[in-house]
């Protein structure tokens, strides 16, 4: 049973871990996009949303190289670990972290571009720093949109196979993830392997993205509303 | 005047298509209007001065403390701005405790500036719930209760029918008397300047201009009250006004817009009031003499020279008093 198990439980663990990892990374970034003036913003906006449209493939392609032993990470990592990072769990979280971007990144910044400069300005009057305006102010307003980062990040990373299978590989309690498993599953023929974590997976899928529109049909038009 | 008791500015800010410049001292006592059509720049010179806009350059000093590189959350200014920005995400309380809280305000005075505002009974709504006018009164009120050091409003009449108006205005002169606080008002209207202003400080076309006077005042007692009326003597005459006062109090009354000065009195006059007042030489201004009136100087527009000492009559259409935050108006009655 815990074999059956394995890959449920360790593509949750890869998809809880990436989430708490992107969220704070997409924070200040994301505050960064909505709030910046600076002639830099479209070329970070655009790397931020490159993993959208790059195939899988060749985004895993560029991240094996750079977790490759001899690259300056890879090497890093070795010697602080003293294993590999590509084909290791860390190396998965690493690669989930970069393919899940857009999807942390996106809708915080629609949430803090929808929050506004005024009241902002209103908190600072009243005697809060910036980080305390943020906190108190941004933050509870874009709450929903936090939540929509959250959750698309979390099945998103869940549902991924090209970057994973590119990274990863197949290692049991390693990499094996759901999305693996199945194509495993399939490859042997066993069928009824397949059945019962694609039919989980899409189901989860499908409840999650109800759950985002429900959430943002209540705040209207803005996501962060 | 003392360096302590100004808050003085040199500023240029060049926005896109917009400049605004100039240097101004403002006593840090009653209430100076900010006036000028819109687009003029007012809002921009009070945005500057509470440091909302980081790419003005030059100085802002207040009082002894230099502010010029102070961001706007250790300025301690109050700032009321014209669209509200009340947290939509806390309570009307929440909002008020915001900067209390971070101003460590004593809970006496949070309690004072909730009673003195009328907000008991909203404190637990959300601002989606408010009308216009209750969102205003919880705006200055957010603002007084993190104890600024100068009131700063934009425009804080704007989008209020006139009913609101008046339900609101006592509030601010409430806030100014009440709390000793300096008020810096951006207004455009004639009416709100005539009646709040100490001073006026014009705005045109992002240039800022020389200060001026504001309109005439005089300080009388209370002579009668009683009956829905309060009762001054002038130079002999007995003037009345529909308000609630005691007897000694010390009331302002300001003649307002459209005043007229002659030679003898005009007999039966719809005017609101006829004062009598002794001629006191010519005002710096153009077009503006200077007239004494129960020991009181003060100017008002005058087409010709009049000897010094020479009796006139002060003929004001409207006049209205003051005390604390009431206010009483008198457009056509006067006493006999």
């Amino acid at each position: 049973m815990t074999d059956a198990w394995g890959p449920v439980w360790l593509s949750l663990k890869l998809a809880g871990l990436t989430t708490v990892i992107l969220l704070a990374i997409a924070l200040p970034l994301a505050w960064w996009l909505a709030r910046s003036r600076s002639p830099l913003r479209p070329f970070v906006e655009a790397v931020t949303a490159l993993p959208l449209v790059m195939p899988p493939t060749v985004l895993g392609f560029y991240l094996l190289v750079l977790m490759n032993p001899d690259s300056p990470l890879g090497r890093a990592f070795v010697t602080i670990t003293g294993e590999t990072l590509a084909f290791s769990f860390p190396g998965l979280v690493f690669a989930s972290v970069i393919y899940s971007f857009p999807f942390a990144v996106q809708p915080l910044q629609t949430a803090f571009q929808s929050v506004g400069r005024g009241v902002m300005e209103a908190a600072s009057t009243l005697g809060a720093s910036r980080l305390d305006a943020f906190r108190t102010v941004a933050l509870p307003l874009s709450g929903r949109g936090l939540l929509t980062a959250a959750v698309l990040t979390f099945a998103h990373t869940l549902g991924e196979f090209g970057v994973v299978l590119m990274v990863g590989g197949n290692i049991p309690g390693q990499t094996r993830v759901i999305s693996i498993e199945v194509y495993s599953a399939v490859e042997t023929l066993d069928y009824a392997r397949a059945h019962q974590l694609s039919a989980g997976l899409l189901a989860f899928s499908f409840v999650t993205l109800v759950v985002v529109y429900m959430l943002n049909r209540r705040g209207g038009v803005h996501v962060g509303g | 005047m003392s360096a302590a008791e100004v808050l003085s500015f040199d500023l240029r800010l060049e926005l896109p298509g917009f400049t605004l410049q100039g240097a101004a001292e403002i006593p840090l006592r009653g209430i100076t209007v900010i006036s000028g059509s819109s687009g003029s720049g007012k809002t921009t010179l009070l945005r500057a001065l509470a440091g909302l806009e980081p790419a003005a350059r030059g100085h802002v000093r207040f009082g002894r403390q230099d502010w010029t590189h102070l961001p706007p959350e250790k300025r301690q200014v109050g700032f009321v701005f014209q669209d509200g920005r009340l947290f939509r995400h806390m309570s009307v309380e929440r909002n008020i405790r915001y900067g209390a809280r971070r101003r460590a305000t004593p809970e006496s005075e949070l309690r004072e500036v909730i009673r003195a505002l009328d907000l008991e009974g909203m404190l637990a709504r959300r601002p989606a719930s408010l009308s216009g006018g209750e969102a205003r009164r919880v705006a200055l009120a957010r603002a007084l209760a993190s104890r600024p050091r100068v009131l700063f409003l934009d425009e804080p009449m704007v989008g209020l029918d006139p009913e609101r108006r008046g339900e609101v205005l006592p509030y601010i002169t409430r806030a100014a008397d009440e709390f000793g606080l300096a008020v810096l008002y951006v207004s455009h209207s004639q009416f709100e300047k005539g009646l709040l202003a100490d001073r006026e400080l014009p705005v045109a076309g992002g240039r800022i201009g020389a200060m001026r006077d504001g309109p005439a005042r005089l300080e009388l007692p209370v002579a009668e009250a009683g009956g829905g009326q309060v009762v001054f003597r002038v130079g002999g005459e007995r003037l009345a006004l529909p308000g609630e006062g005691e007897v000694g109090q010390l009331w302002e009354l300001r003649p307002g817009h459209g005043s007229i000065l002659a030679g003898a009195h005009p007999g039966a006059t719809t005017a609101a009031a006829v004062l009598p007042v002794v001629a006191a030489g010519r005002d710096e201004a153009p077009r503006r003499v200077r007239v004494r009136i129960e020991g009181q100087e003060f100017s008002v527009p005058g087409e010709r020279d009049y000897a010094p000492g020479e009796k006139l009559w002060l003929i004001c259409p409207r006049l209205r008093g003051r005390w604390r935050g009431g206010w009483a108006r008198q457009e056509k009655q006067r006493a006999k």
